[in-house]
């Protein structure tokens, strides 16, 4: 046992440093303030949306139903989080040959690696869970047994999805182990499970709201549809221990068959997985020339495409932007009509003059909440000395980076761009603003990315998910992306409800952002050298 | 010329190099050997760029690595100990894109590359991916792109671990055929019998201080070179 907690110590103490950044000079903004600061506006903001949909229900004295909504919306994040997070986090582990050489049972690494990620979820969930709970004690004033039932809805909420993302990843590595470009297919693989997930979740809706019509409450739909939320808010509004245990129980057996079940077999899907097959062929090898920046960016492109968790964090939204231009351009006409039922104030002309503003709306969320660049130093891992060798200046390393960057995200956005440009017929300046909004806004984001990641690298992660969900230059990205897509809204907003022309708006937006980009390109200059040579591996 | 002047180099407290200085003239095979710990690869990595020193200066052909880096690094190639080369690649596309950092024209990297992975009987994995290589493999493949571009000062770190015997000699054979043509081989080891025979001047460090430097006939004069080391050591 003694091995067990020693073991789990060690790998947490490990990945669990999103919170302990390694600076040169230990200062409390970059150890503590920062961090906190973060945390709190999370918990802040999820408070703040908890209060606004409690207020609403209290009159109808259905308080528990916010906690439904939070506690099924963050089993499904977890889910989709836990699906391209799970095969890099059980099989692409490069402490896998020190781990599996020490005198433990082979059982026991599958459950280390499975309790990290449990724990990491868990820690997520509370950012999201524990305002909502707050809030919902604050307005309900509930018994005791409430925040017993929520100690345990916290710890246990995150294990049904983590166990069926752990399921999926295993599938996705054993299928995808078998294939020569193991990789590509592992990304395809686990692309088609997240869409796949995203699509019930879609249907699952309108069957809620379907059911909804004929149940008696929403309690009762959620209880049928996904017992752990059901049996949590069972506890919360009709407390018995029977339920609690069974709950527990439930949860408990879950996690242990699971390893148990997973364990039998984690050791031939993991060397699979880590298998590289070698067609051994007499091809004359090939010698060729290019010019630096085409080999970096060469060399950056075929890391971010064979790299299964960079590009499906990165490449998801890129996805579900084109598919949104796609859909919305094609199902446009049923669309309007829907909204022109529910809505009959609005008529069309109204809504199809909005379109350019609501593409510009959705351009600066794709994206501000794609950063690829903020992983890109860190993935270079312990080859980062490599780069410090070469003769060429560290910025214009860091310029291809965010040139590479700026390729993978304008190609999708442009494809976009060019459906709906096709279907609304948009005048000619809305076209050239959305269209510079394209290039803008995705370099705006990459440079903050590639700063943030410059300041605050992560070089020694076991597992590419450590560094590209897990990571504080990740996090703290993020957190400026939804920052300035929130700024990008309510300022839009305000402008369109003050009667500020569609145009003028995206061209004030325009020219804050090239502000923008340019003091970051001030910024950067300043600081690339330092922090570059700073970077120690 | 390397030239190492009053190099400091401080991980916090702790001083991992201190006041080092000494030169190494051109045409010369230069072994730079300590314990562990000693601060070998940390003024290695001060040399080719990796790390940033906290005082003195360190030149390249009279140019400065701190005020100079790009020039200095044109000309200059390094081996680290344990070679973390993109395993995401192909060994060939891993060489040709350590030649495009360097510019080297298609000419000489044909002629290079060719030789060298015939040298160390690479070729036929060339197409392969380094994720599917062993050590010495990664090894050789840092070798040929290191000496692809045909550098004037060569820095390794312990050079020789992980290579099979074939390639330990072979590498010997390069690294005299470069001194013959005037080039710097500098090169940490603790295999003292190779520096001992290869090498015709050497530096000894410990705890981040230079303790002997000179030519290897001085240092060790009548005893060998390893009864030297572990004399001065203790």
């Amino acid at each position: 046992m003694n091995k067990i907690f020693s073991l789990i110590k060690v790998s947490l103490s490990h990945d669990m440093t999103i919170l302990n950044i390694k600076t040169k000079k230990k200062s409390f903004f970059s150890k503590i303030l920062l961090p906190l600061i973060i945390l709190l506006y999370i918990m802040f903001v999820f408070g703040f949306y908890a209060e606004r949909l409690i207020r609403v229900l209290k009159p109808v004295h259905l308080e528990f139903v916010m906690l439904t909504l939070f506690a099924l919306g963050m089993s499904i994040i977890t889910l989709i989080e836990g699906i391209y997070k799970s095969s890099s986090l059980l099989f692409n582990c490069k402490d896998d040959n020190l781990l599996l050489s020490l005198p433990i049972k082979r059982g026991t690494v599958l459950f280390i690696r499975i309790l990290k990620f449990y724990i990491f979820e868990l820690l997520y969930n509370s950012l999201f869970l524990l305002p909502a709970i707050g809030v919902y004690a604050y307005f309900v004033n509930p018994a005791w047994t409430f925040y017993l039932s929520s100690v345990l809805a916290l710890l246990f909420l995150p294990i049904v999805p983590i166990i069926l993302s752990c399921v999926i990843g295993f599938i996705v590595s054993y299928f995808s182990s078998r294939f020569k470009g193991k990789n590509v297919f592992e990304t395809i693989f686990t692309v088609l499970f997240l869409l796949l997930v995203i699509f019930i979740s879609y249907r699952m809706e309108g069957f809620v709201s379907n059911l909804a019509q004929k149940a008696m409450s929403l309690n009762d739909i959620i209880t049928r549809v996904y017992y752990p939320v059901g049996a949590y808010i069972s506890l919360i509004t009709s407390f018995k221990w029977t339920t609690l245990v069974l709950f527990t129980l439930i949860h408990l057996v879950i996690f242990a068959l699971t390893i148990f079940i997973l364990g039998r077999m984690y050791f031939r899907v993991n060397s699979g997985a880590k298998r590289v097959l070698i067609k051994h062929n007499n091809k004359k090898y090939l010698i060729k020339k290019s010019s630096q920046g085409k080999a970096l960016i060469k060399k950056e492109a075929k890391k971010f495409f064979l790299t299964p968790v960079f590009i499906t964090n990165a490449g998801f939204g890129l996805v579900l932007f084109l598919i949104a231009c796609v859909v919305g351009s094609l199902r446009f006409d049923s669309l309007i009509s829907t909204i022109l039922k529910e809505n009959p104030e609005f008529n069309s002309n109204i809504i199809k003059s909005i379109i350019p503003l609501i593409m510009f709306g959705l351009v600066s969320f794709t994206a501000f909440l794609t950063s690829i660049t903020s992983s890109m130093i860190s993935l270079e891992g312990k080859s980062f000395n490599l780069l410090k060798t070469f003769p060429i200046k560290p910025i214009k390393i860091i310029y291809y980076k965010i040139v590479t960057a700026l390729l993978i995200m304008v190609i999708p956005i442009l494809l976009g761009d060019i459906f709906i440009f096709i279907k609304f017929k948009f005048d000619i300046i809305s076209i050239v603003l959305i269209l510079i909004a394209s290039f803008l806004l995705p370099l705006v984001s990459e440079m903050i990315g590639i700063i943030i990641n410059l300041k605050y690298p992560k070089m020694d992660a076991t597992n590419d998910t450590e560094v590209v969900k897990q990571s504080m230059s990740s996090l703290v990205s993020t957190f400026i992306g939804l920052g300035l897509v929130a700024l990008v809204i309510v300022l839009g907003v305000i402008m369109a409800i003050h009667k500020v022309s569609y145009n003028l708006i995206m061209l004030l937006f325009i020219i804050f952002f090239a502000l923008v980009a340019g003091l970051l390109v001030l910024l950067l200059h300043k600081t690339c050298d330092k922090n570059f040579n700073d970077i120690m591996v | 010329m390397i030239e190492i002047k009053n190099v400091t180099k401080k991980y916090g407290e702790t001083v991992a190099l201190d006041n080092v200085s000494f030169n190494v003239e051109d045409g010369v095979i230069f072994a730079f050997i300590g314990h562990n710990g000693a601060g070998k690869t940390t003024l290695i990595k001060s040399i080719v760029g990796i790390h940033d020193i906290d005082s003195g200066e360190i030149l390249i052909d009279g140019l400065s690595i701190k005020d100079n880096p790009v020039e200095c690094k044109k000309i200059m190639a390094f081996v680290p100990d344990n070679p973390e080369l993109y395993e995401h690649m192909k060994a060939i596309d891993f060489i040709n894109f350590i030649c495009d950092m360097y510019d080297v024209s298609y000419e000489t990297r044909e002629k290079n590359i060719t030789r060298y992975a015939k040298l160390f009987e690479i070729e036929k994995n060339l197409n392969d991916p380094i994720s599917s290589f062993s050590h010495g493999m990664k090894q050789k493949i840092a070798l040929i792109s290191a000496l692809a571009h045909d550098p004037k000062v060569l820095i390794m770190d312990e050079p020789f671990v992980g290579l099979d015997p074939k390639a330990v000699f072979d590498v010997k054979e390069v690294m005299n055929e470069m001194i013959k043509e005037g080039k710097i081989i500098f090169f940490s080891t603790h295999i003292l019998d190779v520096a001992e025979k290869l090498c015709s001047r050497v530096a000894i460090i410990k705890n981040g201080k230079i303790i002997k430097t000179g030519s290897m006939k001085d240092i060790k004069g009548d005893k060998s070179l390893e009864k030297v080391f572990l004399e001065l050591e203790g």
